[in-house]
């Protein structure tokens, strides 16, 4: 016995001996890589949101720990990122050494030769190629980021998607139940059609407003300000009623019905009129949000339902110091028509958008070498679960079955399952080298809707000819 | 002495003195503005088919003037323009008078009154989004719960317009009276007593010695307002990202905004060259109506 204990407690030693010497390797490894390039300064801008902030708060810190470059990361709003990140790549100016790129606009990025294919370049530079990288590691969201040859352009940051939320308090309170029971004759649930969707909605807000509470039915990302409401609607409502890729003909060019489009045809009007008709029994707010105020509006109580980002989700069911509905946090699959879960099962399409992003190098940069070790040290493995936990986003395989994910998925009702299990239900943004100027065409007619100017028919209809022109102007059309 | 005189009153020595400032204004004012006019001149979009710049005539002016957006949006600049500088100089106007004056807690007023003015206008912005962002700040809370009254600036556009009107007066004014102030402070004291000599009430003072006294002053202070207020952008994007819709948009936030300017440069540029144009109308008719210069008048 006591020689059996003896060679477990020799086992453990040599475990822990061994593991010091592989972190010590690891360190090693990173501050002689980075010898040349200790005290530089590589700059990045990025959105402000719960992964990124992970980034600058936390991730940046390390890496100039281990290999004294540093990291000058910028969180800005989206646009501002957007419009930071192009002015430098177009202009040639070099002020960012990496950039956020979200799925949707890669393919512009690609189309004007913006990046720097890092496959290469890692390969070109053996002497920087850290082992603990892999990027066959990733889940296939990585592979938006791919170009033809396999080769890799944007090392994933982020990947979620939007998901539904629900209150379950409010959804499983005995007294709640049998009013919803009593007014509709059937049991309240979360919504699995847009029938009871609307049913749900109209029910919480009139209980809001008799209770005398600050509550409503549902959430509505209809910012008339921002095209955030645009994104709302062709990214998550539409494809949920069978509208996809925004309504454009990727063959014809044309996003109008007598072209092959779909942005004008029945089924986007039907999407449109939906949602629009939960806007009554939205928060006041709801025209003022954007993807921000509808996590903070959830938050804060004042939903019983709604669309929500995934990267919301995890900080929303258990930040105390940020929401006040942490711990009852019901997360489902969105709503939607009938036989498009099952288009999306069989490949014809999808129910929602598979949201995120990466980091990319522009060919701008003036310390390429710097950045690719940044890079690959925020690809590794061993800094995603954490990462994950903080921000609810997922680009490893491997991180889900962490046993960090595992603690923090039974917090947020399984969230992160859902991602490994539903997530291929979702899909990127449409292959559009154009994504950004034509979402800025259809914005104002979303927008118009929404304040009563245009019926949804109207605003589909002028929005798909305005497609169509914008898309003729930039050589893509008919 | 003479000849140092004579020296310093050589053109060649004014222009040397002049010559950094010249030099910087050249590089930073004249060539970009000279770079802007070229490219206005070409279809530039970088998310086009065809990549770089191609010759377009006056494409993109002629696009411009059949924009129904764009037009709408110089009508929206012009009415926020207006409201926003008359509001700025009656009070502005009013605050000065008042601080010509003795009362008690003047120059705590006085400082605290010009606070405003040291706030960047996105910041200004942020402020305002989050006193009256419905369902989150106070001034729907208080409108909603005290008075009955709906206010959502993001459904209702003539909201949207008097609040970034507010929000600019509230900004702005303190500037206003400090250029008032000082031009009060130089009028001479004689012609005003001398005025209420003559039997003059306080309004014809006014009019007849105040504001002709008052006129470089104001016509200098409106000038650089009416070419803030057409170039707002920050604090009102900030506030409603130029909604509701299409209902409030300025043209600058129309040119930051528009499919055409954030990415056809082309485009951008030719809508930065019709604002110029119109800033310099406004001004001049402004300095007309103002000065009371007509044809023929000698100066």
């Amino acid at each position: 016995m006591k020689k059996a204990f003896t060679v477990l407690l020799l086992l453990a030693f040599a475990l822990v001996a061994n593991m010091s010497l592989v972190t010590a390797d690891m360190h090693d490894w990173w501050a002689d890589a980075a010898a040349h390039y200790a005290g530089a300064t590589i700059r990045g801008v990025s959105e402000s949101t719960p992964p990124s902030n992970y980034v600058a708060d936390v991730l940046a810190a390390q890496f100039t720990e281990l290999t004294g470059i540093n990291v000058e990361f910028e969180t800005t709003s989206w646009d501002q990122m957007y419009s930071k990140a192009i002015n430098d790549m177009e202009a040639n100016t070099g002020i960012y050494d990496f950039v956020y790129i979200e799925q949707d606009i890669i393919y512009s990025y690609l189309a004007q030769d913006y990046l720097v294919n890092l496959t290469q370049y890692a390969a070109d530079n053996p002497d920087l190629a850290y082992e603990g990288y892999d990027e066959s590691a990733f889940t296939s969201f990585a592979d938006y980021f791919k170009n033809a040859d396999g080769d890799l352009f944007g090392v994933p940051m982020e990947a979620f998607v939007k998901v539904y939320l629900y209150r379950k308090d409010l959804f499983e309170d005995a007294d709640i139940m049998a009013a919803f029971e009593e007014e509709y004759g059937y049991p309240l649930a979360p919504a699995e059609s847009f029938d009871q969707y609307a049913d749900n909605a109209a029910f919480f807000t009139a209980y809001g407003e008799s209770m005398d509470m600050d509550l409503w039915g549902t959430t509505v990302q209809g910012s008339t300000g921002h095209p955030a409401s645009t994104y709302e609607f062709l990214e998550s409502i539409g494809p949920s009623f069978g509208l996809y890729n925004w309504g454009i003909n990727l063959e014809t060019g044309s996003a109008q019905s007598a072209n092959g489009g779909a942005l004008d045809g029945e089924t986007a009007v039907e999407a449109l009129s939906f949602w629009l008709s939960m806007l009554p029994f939205a928060p006041p707010e709801a025209t003022s949000s954007t993807w921000d105020e509808v996590a903070s509006s959830f938050a804060a109580g004042r939903a019983a339902q709604g669309w929500v980002y995934g990267e919301n989700a995890a900080w929303i069911a258990t930040d105390e110091s940020r929401s006040a509905v942490t711990g009852n946090v019901g997360v489902r699959l969105p709503v939607t028509a009938e036989g498009v879960i099952d288009a999306a099962m069989m490949g014809d399409g999808y129910i929602g958008y598979y949201d995120g992003g990466a980091f990319g190098v522009p060919h701008s940069s003036r310390n390429k070498e710097a950045t690719l070790l940044w890079l690959q040290f925020i690809g590794q493995e061993s800094v995603q679960a954490e990462w994950a936990a903080a921000g609810a986003r997922i680009t490893h395989t491997a991180t889900f079955d962490d046993p960090l994910i595992a603690e923090q998925d039974a917090k947020v009702d399984g969230y992160y399952t859902l991602l490994e299990e539903q997530g291929p239900l979702f899909a990127g943004a449409p292959p559009f080298p154009f994504h950004a100027q034509v979402r800025e065409v259809i914005d104002p007619f979303i927008q118009r809707a929404i304040l009563g100017e245009l019926t949804p028919a109207d605003a589909l209809s002028q929005a798909a000819m305005a497609v169509d022109e914008e898309l003729s102007r930039l050589g893509y059309g008919m | 002495m003479g000849e140092y005189i004579s020296q310093m009153r050589n053109p060649r020595t004014g222009w040397l003195l002049l010559s950094p400032t010249l030099i910087i204004l050249i590089i930073f004012g004249f060539m970009p503005f000279l770079y802007v006019l070229v490219v206005g001149f070409f279809d530039w979009n970088v998310f086009a088919a065809e990549d770089g710049m191609r010759f377009n005539g006056l494409g993109n002016y002629r696009r411009l003037v059949f924009d129904d957006l764009f037009l709408l949006s110089v009508g929206l600049t012009i009415r926020f323009a207006v409201f926003a500088i008359v509001s700025e100089v009656v009070f502005g106007f009013l605050l000065a008078q008042m601080l010509t004056r003795n009362f008690p807690g003047k120059s705590i007023f006085r400082i605290i009154h010009t606070f405003p003015l040291m706030i960047a206008p996105i910041a200004v912005g942020a402020i305002w989004r989050l006193l009256v962002i419905p369902g989150f700040g106070p001034v729907p809370f208080v409108l909603d719960r005290w008075f009955d009254f709906t206010y959502q600036i993001g459904t209702y556009p003539d909201q949207a317009l008097a609040t970034s009107v507010i929000m600019d007066v509230w900004h702005w004014t303190p500037f206003v009276t400090l250029t008032m102030l000082a031009g009060l402070s130089a009028i001479p004291r004689e012609p005003v007593e001398q005025a209420k000599v003559d039997g003059a009430n306080r309004l014809q003072v006014f009019w007849y010695v105040t504001l002709p006294f008052l006129r470089p002053v104001l016509l200098t202070t409106v000038f650089i307002r009416i070419m803030d207020a057409i170039r707002t952008v920050d604090e009102v994007w900030m506030l409603a990202g130029g909604g509701p819709g299409t209902r409030f948009t300025g043209i600058y936030i129309w040119r930051v905004t528009s499919p055409g300017a954030s990415a056809d440069w082309g485009y951008g540029s030719s809508i930065s060259l019709i604002t110029l144009y119109l800033t310099i109308v406004l001004c001049w008719l402004l300095f007309i109506a103002i000065s009371g210069r007509r044809k023929g008048e000698v100066e």
